[in-house]
C-alpha cells in the first residue's frame, strides 16, 4: 500500500503534537491574561506545572480499587493515539492502514469515558457529580463532531484525515461551498465544548459549581494527575489539528523534502495559532452557561450541522 | 462574474443566511436576535448586489441599496431604540422549549429542499439551492414568530421571514419590478413603526404584552 505518510513521519507527528500539546493552553492562557490586562504566567507554565506533578509522590482515596492506578496512563495512551491520525506537517494518506476521523473520536470518547470511570471509582462526591456532567454533555457534542465530519467527507469520499486534508486542498473560502459554512459554524460552536472551554466548562476553576473536567480530576495526584493534565492537553490540540485538516487549506502532497516539512508544520501552527486566538477570544468575552443552558447552546450546533449535512445530501 | 461562479457565490449566502436564522432562533437574549437579523439583511444585500452583478438589471442595485440602508440599518436601531426605551428583561420568552423550536427549524429545513425537488423543474434564475433556502426561511420566520411570546421577538421573526421572501423572490425572477419591491420595503418600513408605537403605547398604558393578551375577550 502506497501513501504520502511512512511510518515515521507519523510518529513524529504524534511525538510534536505531544510536545506541544502543553504550549498550546499556554499560549491560550497567556492570550487570555492579555486581553484582560494580566501580565499572565508565561506561555511555558504548563510544562513547569508538568514537571513538578510528575516529581512529586501520589496520595490516594482508601476507597479506590487497583484499576484507578492504571487510569491516567490509559487516558494519555488513548489520546496520544488519538494524535498519530491527525494529519501535521504533510496532508494524504498513510503508507499504512491506521485509522480514520471515526477512530480519532472514538480514542477520544475512550479516554472521556475512562476518566469518568476513575472519577466514580475514586468515590468522592466531586468526581461523580462531574463525571456524570460530563457523560451528559459527551452524547451532545460527540454525535454533531461526527456530522460534520461526514458533510466534509461526503466530498471527499473518504474519512481518512490526511487524505480528507488533501482533498480540501490549497485553496480556502474561495472553494468552500455552502455547506462547508454551516459545517464550520457548528464546530466553532463545538470547540469550545471539546476542548472544556468557557461557555461550557471553566478550565480555571476547581468550584464545585462551574467544573466538568476538572471535577473528574480532583482525586489524582502527582504523576497520575500529570498524565492526566497531559492528556487534556493532548486532546486540546487533536481537537484543533482536526478542525485544521478539516476545514483549513493545506498544502498540496507532494512538497516533499525538509523545506516541504517545515513549511508544513509552520502552516499547521498558524492554523492552530488561529484557532487558539478564537478560544481565548470566547473564553474572554462569554461567561458561563448554567448547565442547563448547555443543551441549547449545543443545540445550535447541532441544527447547523444537520443542515450542513442536509445541503450536502439532498 | 460567470454563471457558475454566481451559482456558488448565492450558495454560499444561503448557508449564511440559514446560519443567521439559527442564531435568531437559539438567541437566549433579544440584543442577539437584534444583530443576528441585521447581519442576515446586510447578506440579503450582498445577495441582492451579486445578482444585479450578474444579470446587469439595475433595479436590484437599488434594492440592494434600499435593504442595506433600511434593514440592515434603521430597523434594527429602531428595535434597539424599542428595547432601550421599554427596559424589558433582556432574555426572551419562548412558547416551547427551545430545543423543541430547533428540531422544528431542522424538519422545516428538510421538508422545503424535499418540496422543491418535487416541484420538478422550475425557472430559476439562478438554480442551486436557492429556492429550497428561500423557502426555508421563510417558514423558519414564521416559526420563529410562533414559538415567541414577546412582541418585540415576534418582530424579529416577521422580518427574518421578509428576508426569506425577498430572498426567494430575488433568485427566482432575476428581480421584481422595481415598484413592487419598493412597496414591500415600504410596507415592512410602516409595519415595524406601528409596531413600535403599539409595544410602547400597549406597554406603558396597561403594562402587558402579547401574551396576555390572549385572555382579553369583548
Amino acid at each position: 500500500m502506497t501513501g504520502d505518510r511512512p511510518l515515521g513521519l507519523v510518529l513524529l507527528e504524534m511525538a510534536l503534537l505531544v510536545l506541544l500539546g502543553p504550549l498550546v493552553t499556554g499560549v491560550i492562557q497567556k492570550m487570555k491574561a492579555r486581553l484582560q490586562c494580566r501580565e499572565g504566567a508565561g506561555v511555558l507554565q504548563p510544562y513547569r506545572d508538568l514537571i513538578k506533578l510528575l516529581r512529586k509522590g501520589t496520595v490516594q482515596a482508601d476507597t479506590v480499587s487497583g484499576f484507578f492506578q492504571s487510569i491516567p496512563v490509559l487516558v494519555l495512551a488513548a489520546t496520544v493515539a488519538a494524535g498519530a491520525l491527525v494529519p501535521v506537517v504533510r496532508v494524504g494518506p498513510p503508507a499504512f492502514p491506521l485509522g480514520d476521523a471515526l477512530m480519532l473520536l472514538g480514542l477520544l470518547a475512550l479516554a472521556r469515558f475512562l476518566t469518568a470511570i476513575g472519577a466514580l471509582d475514586a468515590g468522592g462526591a466531586f468526581g461523580g457529580m462531574g463525571a456524570s456532567r460530563e457523560m451528559t454533555i459527551a452524547p451532545l457534542v460527540e454525535p454533531v463532531l461526527m456530522m460534520v465530519v461526514f458533510s466534509t467527507a461526503l466530498t471527499a469520499g473518504t474519512t481518512e484525515l490526511g487524505a480528507l486534508a488533501a482533498h480540501r486542498g490549497t485553496s480556502w473560502i474561495v472553494a468552500w461551498r455552502a455547506a462547508d459554512f454551516l459545517g464550520f459554524a457548528a464546530m466553532l460552536v463545538l470547540l469550545p465544548a471539546e476542548t472544556g472551554r468557557i461557555p461550557v466548562d471553566n478550565p480555571d476553576t476547581h468550584l464545585e459549581l462551574t467544573m466538568l473536567h476538572e471535577g473528574m480530576l480532583i482525586e489524582h495526584s502527582g504523576p497520575g494527575l500529570g498524565c492526566m493534565l497531559l492528556a487534556t492537553h493532548m486532546r486540546q490540540i487533536v481537537t484543533l489539528g482536526l478542525v485544521a485538516a478539516l476545514f483549513f487549506p493545506a498544502l498540496p502532497a507532494d512538497s516533499a523534502g525538509t523545506t516541504g516539512l517545515l513549511l508544513g508544520a509552520g502552516a499547521f501552527a498558524v492554523k492552530i495559532l488561529v484557532l487558539a486566538l478564537y478560544l481565548a477570544l470566547v473564553e474572554s468575552s462569554y461567561a458561563k452557561l448554567r448547565l442547563f443552558r448547555v443543551p441549547q447552546y449545543l443545540g445550535v450546533g447541532f441544527v447547523c450541522a444537520l443542515t450542513a449535512l442536509a445541503l450536502r445530501i439532498l | 462574474m460567470s454563471a457558475e461562479t454566481v451559482h456558488t457565490i448565492i450558495d454560499d449566502l444561503g448557508a449564511l443566511l440559514l446560519f443567521t436564522m439559527i442564531l435568531i432562533i437559539a438567541a437566549a437574549q433579544i440584543y442577539r436576535a437584534i444583530y443576528a437579523v441585521a447581519a442576515q439583511s446586510l447578506f440579503i444585500a450582498i445577495a441582492g448586489a451579486v445578482l444585479a452583478m450578474a444579470t446587469g438589471n439595475v433595479d436590484l442595485w437599488v434594492i440592494a441599496g434600499i435593504t442595506l440602508a433600511v434593514k440592515a440599518m434603521v430597523l434594527p436601531w429602531v428595535l434597539h431604540r424599542v428595547v432601550q426605551r421599554m427596559n424589558v428583561r433582556r432574555e426572551v420568552e419562548p412558547v416551547i422549549p427551545v430545543g423543541a423550536t430547533l428540531a422544528l427549524a431542522v424538519l422545516i429545513v428538510v421538508v422545503s429542499f424535499q418540496l422543491s425537488a418535487s416541484l420538478g423543474q422550475v425557472r430559476q434564475a439562478i438554480t442551486g439551492n436557492a429556492l429550497p433556502v428561500g423557502i426555508a426561511l421563510t417558514l423558519t420566520g414564521v416559526l420563529a414568530m410562533a414559538t415567541q411570546k414577546t412582541a418585540l421577538t415576534q418582530m424579529v421573526g416577521l422580518f427574518a421571514s421578509e428576508n426569506g421572501i425577498f430572498f426567494t423572490a430575488m433568485s427566482v425572477t432575476q428581480g421584481m419590478p422595481l415598484i413592487i419591491e419598493i412597496g414591500v420595503i415600504l410596507d415592512v418600513i410602516l409595519a415595524a413603526l406601528v409596531m413600535a408605537i403599539m409595544v410602547l403605547r400597549v406597554r406603558s398604558t396597561v403594562d402587558a404584552d402579547i401574551a396576555e393578551l390572549a385572555r382579553l375577550r369583548g
